[in-house]
């Protein structure tokens, strides 16, 4: 599975790069986030609820995040175990930039989903998996960039 | 003609038997949801089994947490590899002298592998326990393609390392099973080298599944009182599994009983053995409870026994004229991570050797590799006699390949390849003997009924339009022409784990001249107690309204190898008119002593004896019965009483010519079945409507697996297709209507002359389907492509003929 998009958030890059190193922000934005931990600089643990379909576990993993471009780009690989639902293993490329004061973000992300969540969720993965994307970001530019009163 | 010919028509009338289209007995229960299904099962105690599954492909399990398990209340054991260890019950031996995992046992090597065996109270509880049991795995390179499979250095089969022979002679590399050759391969290669024309061609018949309606599953109850233990289960052959079991479990054979209750469609999946069963029997000797499990639709499509996988490569040599001269095929066969499939001990490519077909070729040579990748074990004879569909669909593919290449028509090829009916019995150049048939008279029969010239006329019209560009269907013709080889089979060089594949019958007459009969047979569906106390009625002249069937007990149906292979009708069968026979014998002889006349002088007359010449001085089969019992014979026992074991001669060869005509969209890739015509021949026709049931259902099951239905796998070893959403089962919605005929050309060493059809319908029509797709496309530069016919990839198809431009 292959998932990229862009989205412009208005906020300037450091703000947004410092953000997406934040655990307590991440796991706020995260759908399903239970538990975020940051061992160190490179090194997360999670556990997240997750439902795809008929399919609904908890699945615990590690994320490893490379920031040798940071601030502007940096990428993050990660594998996820769900149990008897399923895992998942992946990574994701991001690049920012700022343009106007805003930041532009931009990302690749693949996965590769086995068990029980890529047999009956199969179909609905990819869906399911923008879906979340796109609460993720929204929820994430809110946090970010408060919008004003 | 005289005067009581009327009255013997309608006292032959009156026996329902051969020929008749006789109501099926089983239906009244069927139809009002009194069948007795395994799940149905209930008793008091009773735990219920369900399993931890590997959601890796290939992994080694580095450990299992049990705890969490066990803490839940209602669980009464959860079982691994380690504890089946010490019984030696941790592996089993497959039906193809392999051996299998029950329990996964340091590595699981496909996705749905049985890891851990959960009993509980009841199934829910088993089910939540199943997700609190931790196993923790540590991911292996998978292999799902067998092509990789043999090129790879990582060793599937660790159990197996350093083998170089297996059970069916060397293997090639750590990943390879066997290879199996039939046939001359120098004379083939000459051939091939000096012919007028040569086509090779490569096909794939993929992956899929038999998934009848009831799952797989039993009840084992092991009564620790008097040592015996029952096991209820959905089997295809209970006997087999009874002598497995006791071979297995060390307990004697005549304390396990097993009985096989209705069963809801089979097909070749509950031929096998599988892990259920043994963690059942295991579960229900340690707890003392009958113990029940029965797999869900997920766990069916994904861990018990898939059919074909076959990827096969043919070359076939013709003179200018189209007279083939030669046939090679080399296959490559996928078998999973065991090798259980269900095939005669001698046939590890079960009869793939029938690739010859219908047609008189006079060199052939055939090899098939066997080669163990990270897929679900199996390959069981989906509908259809061992192997036989992917050999039929591999020559009558390669027909049509044939007749692109010499640019004629392929109805005509095959008339003038068909073995010529005084050349039965015909030996095939692959070692068969072919009892008897008719194929021109068959074919002609199909393509007048259809009109065959008028529908290549029409086509003709059809590609010119579409060139004009006045329409985007094109209509496609499938023919496909078929001979099976069913009835497993002479003892001689037919077993399953060394037992001789003969079947029986046992008959008792009951003093009012009603009977009961029972066989080493199972009916799934095929409508057994209908069709057998038919060939009894004819054979004995009781009234099959009269004779109870039954199968299924081992305790007391005499022994069989049971029902898969089309096998019972010519098997089974011919043990039950040689049982009548021999009731018939007795009765002459008392008969003759009731008329006072010598034996020789009364003779049977459809439901009676007769004195020879005085056809007013009789006893009917209800006297004969009576007296059997009641009267002091002098030289006779009492009773009327008889069993046949019959190892058949040969098998037996049904045959069949099919026709479908076909619309399809260009544009959407959606196929249109227009007609069906297909006719069977299955020589002496037991029940006519139940034979066109039969075809209905095997048509049904082979549009399915050329227009859709498959078991394809991820990269990474997921199944794709372990849902009914994902897995084609045609509805009333897909089918068409479909149009049966037949001649009738019976087995001349069939003791009634009848070869079996339960399959036939499900091996030519697979072919038929995919002709029909493929011919469609024929005009623009096709050749083949593979099935499934989807509608994505027919669309796929048009697409890379550049018909969307």
């Amino acid at each position: 599975m292959e998932l990229n998009d862009e989205i412009i958030i208005d906020a300037p890059m450091i703000r947004v790069y410092e953000a997406l190193n934040d655990p307590d922000i991440l796991q706020q934005c995260i759908p399903g986030c239970e538990e975020l931990i940051k061992h160190s600089d490179t090194e997360l643990e999670a556990r997240v609820v997750l439902k795809i379909g008929p399919v609904k576990a908890r699945f615990s993993g590690n994320v490893v995040l490379d920031t040798s471009g940071a601030p502007s780009a940096f990428s993050l690989t990660g594998q996820g175990n769900g149990g008897a639902a399923g895992h998942a293993k992946g990574g994701a490329d991001v690049t920012l930039e700022e343009v106007d004061g805003k930041t532009v973000l931009t990302y690749t992300a693949k996965a590769e989903i086995g068990g029980k969540l890529a047999q009956l969720g199969g179909r609905l993965i990819q869906s399911t998996a923008k879906k979340l994307a796109a609460k993720f970001f929204k929820k994430f530019a809110d946090v970010v960039a408060p919008v004003e009163a | 003609m005289n005067d009581l010919t009327p009255e013997r028509e309608e006292r032959s009338a009156n026996l329902k038997g051969l020929g008749c289209s006789r109501k099926r007995v089983e239906d009244a229960r069927f139809t009002q949801g009194k069948g007795n299904y395994v799940d149905d099962l209930k008793m008091p105690g009773m735990l219920h089994g369900d399993f931890v599954r590997s959601p890796y492909a290939h992994a080694r399990v580095v450990s299992v947490n049990k705890d969490a398990a066990l803490a839940l209340d209602g669980v009464v054991a959860v079982l691994t590899a380690e504890d089946l260890a010490p019984l030696n019950l941790h592996w089993m031996p497959t039906l193809a002298g392999d051996k299998q995992m029950v329990l996964a046992d340091g590595k699981v090597l496909f996705q749905g592998q049985e890891v851990a065996f959960v009993v509980a109270r009841d199934r829910y509880v088993a089910a939540d326990a199943v997700e609190l049991v931790e196993v923790e795995y540590e991911e292996l390179p998978v292999l799902t393609d067998p092509f990789e499979s043999l090129k790879s250095d990582v060793v599937l089969r660790e159990d197996l390392a350093g083998q170089t022979t297996g059970p069916h002679g060397p293997r090639k590399h750590h990943n390879h099973i066997f290879t199996w050759e039939q046939g001359d391969e120098t004379a083939t290669n000459q051939v091939m080298d000096s012919a007028d024309v040569v086509v090779e061609e490569s096909m794939y018949y993929h992956r899929t599944h038999p998934c009848p309606l009831e799952t797989c599953g039993c009840v084992a109850s092991m009564d620790k009182v008097n040592g015996k233990l029952t096991l209820w289960g959905t089997f295809q052959a209970p006997h087999v599994v009874r002598t497995v079991a006791s071979m297995l479990s060390g307990i004697e054979e005549h304390n396990i009983r097993v009985i096989s209750p209705d069963i809801g469609g089979g097909f070749g999946n509950k031929v096998g053995v599988y892990p259920g069963y043994i963690c059942s029997i295991v579960a229900s000797i340690v707890t003392g409870q009958p113990v029940k499990w029965v797999e869900d639709r997920m766990e069916n499509l994904m861990a018990t026994a898939f059919a074909r996988d076959y990827w096969m490569t043919g070359k076939i040599a013709a003179t200018k004229e189209g007279k083939i001269t030669g046939l090679h095929c080399q296959v490559t066969a996928d078998h999973g991570g065991f090798d259980a499939c269900a095939d005669p001990t001698k046939f590890p490519a079960g009869f793939m050797n029938i690739c010859t077909g219908s047609y008189d070729i006079p060199v052939a040579y055939l090899a098939v590799d066997g080669v163990y990748t990270n897929k679900a074990p199996g390959g069981v004879s989906y509908r259809c006699s061992f192997r036989v569909t992917e050999a039929v669909y591999f020559i009558e593919r390669m027909i049509e390949v044939l007749a692109i290449e010499l640019d004629m028509d392929s109805a005509e090829l095959r008339r003038i390849n068909f073995i010529r009916k005084e050349q039965f019995p015909y030996q095939s150049a692959l070692g068969w003997e072919y009892d008897s048939g008719d194929y021109h008279t068959a074919w002609d029969k199909a393509l007048k009924t259809v009109d065959y010239d008028g529908l290549r006329k029409e086509q003709a019209e059809r590609v010119a339009a579409f060139k004009r560009g006045e329409t985007r269907t094109l209509m496609g013709i499938g023919l496909s022409f078929f001979t099976e080889i069913v009835g497993a089979g002479p003892v001689k060089n037919c077993d399953i784990l060394g037992m001789g594949m003969f079947d029986s019958c046992e008959i008792r007459i009951h003093p009012t001249g009603s009977a009961i009969a029972r066989l080493g047979t199972i009916s799934q569906g095929q409508g057994h107690a209908t069709t057998f106390a038919q060939i009894l009625a004819s054979e004995i002249g009781i009234p099959a309204d009269s004779i109870t069937i039954e199968e299924g007990d081992t305790d007391t149906a005499p022994y069989g190898l049971g029902t898969y292979g089309s096998r019972s009708t010519p098997v089974a069968g011919a043990a039950a008119a040689m049982a009548g026979r021999k009731i018939r014998a007795k009765a002459q002889m008392i008969a003759a002593y009731l008329l006072e006349v010598h034996d020789d002088d009364v003779e049977f007359d459809v439901d009676r004896f007769v004195v020879k010449g005085v056809p007013e001085r009789f006893k009917t089969m209800k006297d004969i019965a009576y007296a059997a019992y009641n009267q002091a014979i002098p030289g006779l026992e009492p009773g009327l009483e008889a069993v046949s074991y019959y190892d058949p001669p040969n098998m037996t060869y049904p045959f069949g010519a099919y026709v479908c005509v076909m619309d399809i969209d260009v544009d959407t890739g959606v196929p249109d079945i227009r007609r069906f015509y297909a006719l069977d021949d299955c020589g002496t026709r037991i029940n006519p409507m139940i034979i066109e049931g039969q075809v209905h259902g095997g048509l049904t099951e082979a549009l399915a697996v050329a227009l859709g239905q498959e078991i394809a796998y991820d990269k990474m070893g997921n199944v794709k297709n372990a849902t009914l959403m994902d897995f084609f089962l045609p509805t009333a919605w897909e089918v068409p209507n479909f149009e049966t005929d037949h001649t009738v050309t019976p087995s001349p060493h069939h003791p009634i002359g009848a070869k079996g059809v339960g399959e036939s319908p499900h091996v030519g029509g697979v072919p038929c389907f995919s002709n029909a797709v493929q011919d469609a496309f024929r005009a623009f530069g096709l050749r083949h492509t593979n099935m499934p016919h989807d509608h994505w990839r027919i669309w796929q198809t048009a697409n890379d003929l550049g018909l969307h431009e």
